[in-house]
């Protein structure tokens, strides 16, 4: 087979066995440029990393690459998906950009996949076709469904490495998941920093900041104005409410700094992000992909961190496994409950907690359902439950398995007791 | 359809508002060789919406240009490289302007031609990517203009990245470490009012409640003070005490009271003198606000910094307020008024300021307009924590060599540095860049480059040289990519004039992941 002109770059990485090579004696450069264009590898995400990663890995000599994005092209995209122009608003990421890049290279050896949609629609069986997995997602709950979905299918086949990069303003992240063998994402969720909150009665009775007047637009105004409505911030009437309403409780509280550009920021979560990080992020994260698929050189262990903003820094670290991983670890998390908190409480309580963090949760026990959301006739007949004082439900030591249903994967629990039997007044 | 720019650049107005954005529409760059890597830095610098690009280059495309550069396609074969790069880069934003120069770089530095000459001073900042024959002519001719000039080289795995920058100046540095300059240890007689008028005693348990730390703070201090000698806690049983005798004390239940247990918790606020930052002392003593050495073409930051000297010399020792408050529990009335007594301070003190910077733009026979309330505004916020640093015309200086001659463990990057110079200094001596086979010649050159008397290299640097060889490729994407993702930074940060560039060298390595920076000095 003659060389495509993507490969003039790439041969030179592969013909030759470098002084780090840590296989030197299985590798050869024949199977690793075979490798490099028979494997099949799998972005998730089409935006600002992955428009930078489907370009990086299509022209350092990967040929069947597959990409999923559910979202569509947004003008706020414009500053750093490159793949994307004006005309492309609402489209299609994934679509839009397979069609570029393959465009662009005009290589007919390569193929590249688009999947408009969510991860979740795909099985099992269409995730172990791939040898390597790409992440660049914004999302917490993406990332921790492909985690425990690969982690489940390497316990039983072939193990799939799950590389995951993350970016926010001048910094990010790039890592190396090899699952089951190093840690994976869940063993790291108490690294995410939650989401600014403010407390209710601030929002309610004393605000401060423009923020509090904002929150209250949204928290508390909203649901009294539209009820049962959901906001939509990607439609402007909906977005001209909260400012205006944010705007004039800020004036009444003689409140500076409501601006639209700051409400949008708040309801809508804003991260900022540009082309150059993003391009650093996820050069990194395709390095190692090409590294791993190939075996030319050795893979990142297995956390990387870059910050540009006061000068430029990188940190490489190896993250540990975490043992209480509801994922990848052998233990369940240990939690201490008051004797008085009812079933309803201690929902409250592990929602919140960090190593936990799971929204809908259900519970049960190896021998009862403590409380389940569906189906409706379980969940009508569990409900009790809640107001029931946890101690009168368990024993200590008992183990709860808490599940969800955006999450393929079950928590384990392990409760103890202590504290007074009745709520201490303060 | 109508592209709104303020939804376009939404997601970098949030780190660098209108006022960088602005800078950044108003900069020209130029790069020199229209290599992957520089292609993907102009990339990153049009999506943001840079005002001009210049790509000089004379040679042509071939089929090996296109690997691994997306900006090249099958199409612009046998086409000026500088052009096809420019219009393929500028398909992503029209607001860009391109330009193109199909000149080679010697051609522009030995022409007496007044468009040749004058080319440099267009530009904000130099780029000049992988090998450049002139690269020591260039560097000085720029050096000596005082614009700033970036190296960018990328072979194999390896990545490395010069700032030459005769000096850096930010305003805006957005530090998250910022701490608040609150004034408890030195109220002024607005602030000294309110918290004399705030009678603790006289409210009831809901008000009492919702008094801003900040006062409980100053009331604490200063009946410290009033019991010791007018001397603030110093010592750590001191400030135990500090604590419990005179924050605690002040609450009626510390259990309950939100704004005391804050108060407690954020007690070194209290204790935290109002003081000028060591940093901003020594650009006070810089000879570049002597009045000898301050003329028309004195950069406004030094205007800045002499105007604020002079700020400071007339009150008390005090650096203009910068007016910022954190939040604290409150009910909203109290806090709102404690924040107008704030910011009518800093209103106050950047008139001033103002009037000082005026008064010397004049004295030097320069023009109001050069500044804005704007700009004063901005500088006051940012007085305490400005940077300056002073860059090297060097590529490299003798305690780097140093580094490189004393082995220890984690030497790769070191190495790797000075393989990538002399990589480019074997282009100039054979005409080609060096494969495995010429790892005897790429030895000499190493040595005689530094100067090196021993035999023996160090094991670990002929492991670096025998994989840079091996490796050897210029366009490898990845490291393009990721270079140019650094590269381009740096150049908004210079551009926008906000956050901390490099000062001055950094170096990657893609097989361990890891990297390191060092400041060459001149």
């Amino acid at each position: 087979m003659s060389d495509s002109i993507d490969l003039l770059s790439i041969r030179p990485l592969l013909d030759t066995i470098g002084p780090y090579n840590e296989i030197p004696d299985e590798y050869n450069s024949k199977d690793a440029l075979n490798a490099l264009i028979t494997s099949k590898i799998l972005v998730i995400g089409a935006g600002g990393l992955g428009c930078e990663i489907l370009k990086n890995l299509a022209l350092t000599g990967f040929k069947d690459i597959h990409v999923i994005d559910m979202d569509t092209i947004d003008i706020s995209n414009l500053n750093r998906q490159f793949l994307f122009g004006s005309k492309d608003v609402g489209k299609s990421k994934a679509e839009v950009a397979a069609k570029f890049v393959t465009q662009r290279l005009n290589d007919p050896n390569l193929h590249i996949t688009p999947y408009f949609g969510k991860i979740q629609d795909k099985d099992i069986e269409y995730y172990k076709q791939f040898s390597v997995v790409v992440c660049g997602l914004d999302s917490v709950e993406a990332r921790r469904w492909i985690n425990a979905t690969l982690v489940s299918i390497s316990e039983t086949s072939d193990i799939i490495p799950l590389i995951d990069g993350g970016t926010e303003g001048l910094r990010g992240q790039s890592r190396v998941i090899l699952p089951t063998i190093s840690s994976c994402y869940e063993c790291s969720l108490d690294l995410i920093s939650p989401r600014t909150t403010y407390p209710v009665c601030t929002i309610a009775n004393t605000p401060r900041l423009p923020e509090h007047c904002i929150e209250w637009a949204s928290v508390i105004r909203w649901p009294q104005v539209f009820p049962g409505q959901k906001f939509d911030a990607d439609n402007p009437e909906d977005v001209e409410w909260m400012y205006t309403s944010a705007l004039s409780r800020a004036n009444a509280f003689g409140i500076d700094g409501v601006t639209k550009s700051l409400t949008l920021g708040v309801v809508k979560n804003i991260i900022p992000a540009i082309a150059s990080t993003n391009a650093v992020i996820a050069a990194s994260c395709c390095n190692e992909a090409f590294k791993l698929i190939t075996n030319s050189n050795p893979i990142l262990n297995n956390y990387m961190t870059y910050s540009g903003d006061d000068s430029i820094f990188t940190f490489t670290f190896e993250l540990s496994k975490r043992k209480t991983c509801p994922v990848c670890g052998i233990v369940g998390i240990s939690i201490m409950a008051q004797n008085w908190w009812s079933l309803q409480q201690f929902i409250d309580e592990i929602t919140e907690n960090k190593e936990v963090q799971i929204k809908q949760p259900s519970l049960t026990t190896g021998s009862t359902y403590l409380y389940l959301r569906n189906p409706p006739h379980l969940e009508s007949i569990t409900k009790p439950n809640l107001s029931k004082k946890l101690n009168t439900l368990i024993k200590p030591g008992d183990e709860i398995l808490v599940t969800d249903p955006n999450l393929p994967m079950s928590l384990k629990l392990i409760v103890s007791f202590e504290g007074p039997e009745n709520e201490p007044l303060q | 359809m109508l592209i709104d720019k303020e939804t376009k650049y939404d997601r970098q107005l949030r780190l660098w508002a209108s006022t960088g954005q602005s800078k950044l529409e108003n900069s020209h760059i130029c790069l020199i060789n229209a290599t992957a890597t520089g292609c993907e830095i102009i990339k990153n610098l049009v999506l943001p919406g840079i005002g001009a690009f210049t790509i000089i280059d004379d040679k042509k495309v071939t089929i090996s240009d296109l690997s691994g550069n997306f900006f090249l396609t099958d199409s612009d074969i046998g086409k000026d490289l500088a052009t096809a790069a420019k219009e393929n880069l500028n398909e992503m934003n029209y607001e860009v302007k391109g330009y193109d120069i199909i000149k080679s770089i010697d051609s522009i530095l030995n022409s007496e031609e007044d468009d040749d000459v004058s080319l440099w001073d267009t530009f904000n900042v130099v780029i000049v990517s992988d090998y450049c024959c002139q690269l020591d002519k260039l560097k000085q001719l720029l050096w000596n203009k005082k614009i700033p000039l970036l190296i960018v080289n990328t072979i194999g795995f390896y990545g490395s990245l010069n700032l030459i920058s005769h000096e850096t100046t930010v305003i805006e540095t957005h530090q998250s470490n910022k701490l608040y300059d609150l004034r408890i240890d030195k109220p002024w007689h607005e602030l000294a009012q309110l918290v004399e008028n705030t009678d603790l005693d006289s409210f009831n348990d809901i008000d009492h409640a919702h008094v801003p730390s900040i006062v409980i703070h100053i009331k604490a201090l200063n009946a410290w003070k009033r019991d010791h000698d007018n001397k603030p806690p110093k010592t750590r049983d001191e400030r135990l005490d500090f604590k419990k005798h005179y924050i605690t004390t002040l609450s009626r239940n510390i259990n309950l009271e939100g704004n005391f247990i804050e108060a407690l918790d954020s007690f070194h606020r209290a204790l935290r003198p109002t003081e000028i930052p060591y940093s901003l002392q020594e650009l006070f003593n810089n000879n570049q606000i002597f009045d000898e050495n301050l003329n028309l073409s004195t950069p406004i930051f030094w205007i800045y910094i002499k105007a604020l000297k002079n700020f400071v010399d007339q009150n008390d020792g005090l650096l203009p307020l910068p007016g910022s408050l954190p939040d604290m529990e409150s009910d909203t009335e109290s806090f709102i008024s404690l924040k107008s007594i704030y910011r009518e301070k800093a209103i106050q003190d950047q008139t001033l300021f103002y009037e000082e910077v005026i008064k010397m733009l004049r004295s030097l026979g320069r023009y109001d307009d050069e500044i804005s309330k704007d700009s004063i505004t901005t500088f006051c916020k940012n007085a305490q924590s400005l940077h300056v640093s002073y860059g090297s015309d060097k590529l490299y200086d003798s305690s780097l060599l140093q580094e490189l001659l004393s082995p220890s463990p984690d030497q790769t990057l070191v190495n790797v540095y000075f393989s990538i110079l002399a990589f480019n200094t074997f282009i100039t001596e054979f005409g080609k860049s060096p494969s495995a086979t010429n790892i005897e010649d790429f030895t000499k050159i190493f040595k005689n480059s530094f100067g090196i008397k021993e035999d023996a290299l160090s094991s670990s640097l002929k492991e670096t040289i025998q994989e840079l060889l091996a490796h050897s490729s210029r366009s490898y994407h990845n490291l393009s990519s990721l270079m140019g993702g650094i590269a381009s930074q740096e150049v908004l940060k210079l551009t926008t004039a906000q956050y901390i560039p490099l000062d001055n060298v950094f170096v990657f390595d893609g097989i361990h992941s890891s990297s390191n920076k060092w400041k060459i000095n001149s």
